[in-house]
């Protein structure tokens, strides 16, 4: 068996550390490329969702590279992601006969430890439990990795961009958790920003695929971080891991806050969007960035909740909606008019208060 | 007091019912007008651009409702029987119309989380405060939530279309009557998922038992029923419809199998009639030769 899971940005490494933790032989997917999406652009139903498509591209990829047991989240609730695996199921095995899906439910912990992981790769749940650990702890390293990324590229974007290759080397290497302790204290040291603040911050909320995986939202976090923007984020592996085990605490939160506008959840991340959308604001963040695929149920209905939540409270918010022809140009000028408004009216109120 | 109905979504199924259970309690019920143009383009305007047509219609409804009524009754389908969800949007359309409304009107919206008796008794209360006045117009107009428990009656030698759609698709005139008059005036006779019985609709064998959302696995169902019974499919699909997208390829795939008619028809609100004529006179010379070279 050549296991392989959709590719997820930063957090990518943190997946696989899983897969390695269990003994599987893994097939590492590629990064989310221009051919990526055309593959699953090729392959998919024309009115379905993008990150149906980019994940199916990913997975044409990694089958490709010789991979025949395909890991996909599941769990079919309000929103069609919990679907994506039987369609992308039909569609592979059209390609090559062999090869098998694994839908991963998300909603039932018990039976991904009892039934499904040990029945796939013959081991005993306790081994799973290790595995999980694992990319559990692995994933704070990813998530601290992109923070600290994100914050150093505002303030000094071109050491940033000199120190990210190693460093991300560096994260994917840690494999136990000692090497994983000594990986964070490294990663604190090389981004250390010495004190310096970036001028201005950004809160990014939206779909989680789209939010983590910056082959598919075009490095939004990038183009953020060399226009001086440092980019605050909730979503990560992590959160959504705790938040499936049930102790992400955040998730409360946003619930409550988003009560305000959304009494009843559309499904998918919307309440959380517009539960974060309204934390940062508390947390004096000066711009909300909404990112989701085009035509995304949920998050169309937070998009028309953080309209208002923007007309209530003058908090500047920019939409952003991603389909498989959205061009980096025009995402880039979009991008630079967002900051240089947040900029001028930041300069504006420092001139009125004197 | 004067209620007002949104005549879309929810309203092509439940209306009657609701009707009658609000005059029931003494108020008065307004219906919005029958959607036309301007009311698309009203609608258009005020929800986000990438939402279905369905969406943007009932959006313009309950703006033409805004000044004329005291209140506006809207239920919310959040799930049914069996754990069904309603489409995300059509759960969320309820919280977009309590921002555009503000205060007044006021929004009677009963989350529908199961039953339907509990949602209805606790809205029927902000109508008409005594419990046995409600509990009498919930008796008097349940019968209108009954639906039909025979199977439709199909004959052989007629020639019969299935028309695949959500029923506030093909419900509304704005929408459909073009496309029904197609396909009647060329001597077809159409049948869609209402004239099924809910044993039919509810059935959970096969794919249709892993289907979440109540109005989907409807739809399936009822394409997995009449595709032995009819002489083609049409398949009405809005724009940035969410479920529709993923099923109706599943249905795509079964009737190329079968080697059955399939006309797919996606709207929006800049679809012109004359088009989709022609497409389906093309369905129809199509299916027409095939019954021929069968014969």
């Amino acid at each position: 068996m050549r296991a392989t899971f959709p590719y997820l940005g930063y957090d990518t490494p943190a997946i696989r550390a899983f897969f390695d933790c269990i003994g599987a032989e893994v097939v590492e997917p590629l990064p989310v490329s221009k051919r990526t999406v055309e593959l699953g652009v090729r392959y998919s139903p024309e009115l379905i969702c993008m990150p149906f498509k980019v994940t199916l591209g990913s997975f044409i990829e990694a089958l490709e590279a010789g991979a025949d047991t395909f890991f996909m989240a599941a769990g079919a609730r309000r929103c069609r992601f919990g679907y994506y695996h039987y369609l992308q199921d039909r569609i592979l095995k059209e390609l090559d006969g062999r090869c098998r899906m694994v839908p991963v439910g998300q909603y039932s912990p018990y039976d991904f430890f009892f039934r499904v992981m040990p029945r796939v790769f013959e081991v005993s749940p306790w081994r799973v439990m290790r595995a999980l650990r694992l990319m559990l702890v692995k994933s704070v390293l990813t998530r601290e990795f992109r923070q600290g990324l994100n914050r150093l590229r505002a303030v000094d974007f071109g050491r940033a961009e000199e120190l990210r290759q190693p460093t991300y080397e560096m994260v994917v290497k840690a494999g136990t958790p000692a090497e994983i302790a000594a990986a964070r204290r490294e990663l604190r040291r090389t981004f250390a920003t010495n004190g310096d603040r970036p001028e201005v911050a950004v809160g990014l909320v939206g779909e989680i695929y789209y939010t983590l995986e910056q082959g598919a939202n075009q490095d939004l976090e990038l183009e953020l971080g060399r226009l001086g923007a440092e980019v605050l984020f909730e979503r990560s592996l992590y959160h959504h891991l705790r938040y499936l085990l049930g102790v992400d605490l955040s998730s409360y939160r946003s619930r409550r806050l988003a009560g305000r506008y959304l009494r009843e959840c559309p499904g998918g991340e919307a309440l959380r969007t517009v539960g974060e959308a309204m934390f940062y604001r508390r947390r004096n963040v000066d711009g909300i960035v909404h990112v989701f695929p085009f035509t995304c149920m949920p998050e169309n209905i937070a998009l028309e909740a953080l309209q208002k939540f923007s007309e209530e409270t003058g908090m500047p918010v920019l939409s952003l909606s991603f389909d498989e022809h959205a061009s980096p140009t025009g995402l880039v000028t979009r991008l630079e008019a967002f900051v240089d408004l947040i900029k001028r009216r930041k300069r504006g109120r420092r001139l009125h208060r004197g | 007091m004067k209620i007002g109905l949104p005549r879309a979504l929810l309203y092509y199924r439940y209306g009657d019912f609701w009707r009658r259970f609000l005059t029931e309690l003494g108020a008065e019920v307004v219906l919005s007008r029958k959607t036309d143009r301007v009311l698309v383009q009203d609608g258009v305007t005020r929800v986000p651009g990438e939402v279905c047509l369905p969406i943007k219609i009932v959006a313009g409804h309950l703006a033409e409702l805004a000044g004329r009524v005291d209140a506006v009754f809207f239920p919310r389908l959040v799930w049914q029987e069996d754990r069904l969800y309603g489409c995300p949007k059509m759960i969320g359309i309820v919280d977009i119309a309590r921002m555009m409304y503000g205060s007044a009107p006021r929004l009677i919206a009963p989350a529908i989380k199961g039953g339907l008796f509990w949602p209805h008794f606790r809205a029927g209360l902000e109508v008409n405060p005594n419990p046995a006045a409600v509990l009498r117009a919930w008796r008097r107009s349940a019968s209108l939530l009954r639906r039909t428990e025979v199977e439709p009656s199909l004959p052989e030698g007629e020639r019969r279309v299935a028309l695949i759609g959500h029923f506030y698709n093909i419900g509304d005139d704005y929408i459909a009557d073009a496309l029904v008059r197609a396909f009647v005036d060329r001597g077809y006779r159409i049948v869609t998922k209402e004239e099924l019985p809910r044993r039919v609709l509810r059935s959970r064998t096969g794919f249709a038992g892993k289907i979440r959302w109540t109005y989907e696995r409807e739809l399936y169902n009822a394409f997995m029923y009449l595709k032995q019974r009819v002489d083609g499919v049409c398949v009405v699909i809005s724009m940035g419809c969410g479920p529709d997208s993923l099923v109706a390829e599943l249905m795509r795939e079964e009737a190329e199998r079968q080697g059955l008619p399939f006309l797919q028809l996606v709207i929006d609100e800049h679809t012109g009639t004359a088009g989709l004529v022609t497409r389906i006179e093309a369905f129809v010379d199509l299916s027409r030769r095939r019954v021929r070279a069968a014969a």
